[in-house]
């Protein structure tokens, strides 16, 4: 399945790009996200415990199990206001 | 008054959430969450601070906000949605944020609610909307100051509570 993913803020910096598109393995939870992240972005690994993954513009828990074609987004907590 | 009446009531009652580059108007927003029923309002504002002497001092030359703009405003609903939740009194509702290069002074953000009168859980609720804001909307901000940029973090981390 491929997977569109946005970063933003710190993860967009440090993966020196706004967005990338993965082709990834069906069945593929949240964490498993992170873990494939980290091996290609290494430079996002030390970030990815605190990081936030929201699944269609709503936060996702790391069991969940992503979609072909879900709207993925990578950030660290927010500091608005 | 019946559950039904109640809520085709409710339908009525202004919700204005927006992410934005402009600067905030407080006069537009109040006037589109003043009802003819409405005789207070609590607003919540916060701007970027120059100069911090609090905790860590420091001066502060300009933030760059940044937000995922279409869960920012899904989010920004939730908000409203919990406040009106809590305190059925609040009429208007009104949640913005700023984007881009804020100058120390600007405002930034604003909160504010509003009902027919002021005991009625209004500054409470607008205290719970900044609040929720800073935790669950997802806007970042890049501080810039003397010593080089940096980005803040929050430390919120969201659960299964937080979905709307």
């Amino acid at each position: 399945m491929k997977l569109n993913i946005l970063f933003f803020a710190t993860l967009r910096d440090k993966a020196k790009t706004k967005s990338v598109e993965l082709t990834l393995n069906e069945g593929l939870t949240v964490a498993d996200l992170k873990t494939e992240l980290a091996t290609r972005f290494p430079e996002l690994a030390s970030s990815l415990p605190t990081t936030i993954v929201s699944r269609n513009k709503e936060f996702a828990n790391s069991d969940e199990v992503l979609k072909d074609g879900d709207e993925v987004a990578v950030f660290p907590p927010v500091s608005g206001g | 008054m019946s559950n039904l009446q109640s809520s085709t009531i409710n339908h009525q009652y202004p919700t204005v959430f927006k992410i934005t580059n402009d600067p905030i108007d407080l006069d537009s927003l109040l006037a589109s969450i003043t009802l003819p029923s409405t005789g207070a309002a609590c607003v919540f504002t916060g701007m970027v601070r120059g100069v911090t002497k609090r905790d860590d001092p420091h001066e502060t030359a300009y933030l760059e906000y940044e937000a995922y703009i279409p869960m920012a405003e899904a989010k920004m609903k939730q908000v409203a949605d919990e406040i009106r939740e809590r305190w059925s009194s609040v009429e208007g509702i009104a949640v913005v944020q700023r984007i881009g290069r804020l100058e120390p002074m600007t405002p930034t953000v604003l909160i504010a609610c509003t009902a027919a009168h002021r005991d009625t859980g209004v500054f409470e609720a607008a205290r719970y909307g900044i609040d929720r804001l800073k935790e669950i909307v997802p806007v970042w901000k890049k501080e810039v100051g003397p010593n080089g940029e940096e980005w803040v973090e929050g430390e919120y981390l969201p659960s299964e509570k937080d979905k709307s």
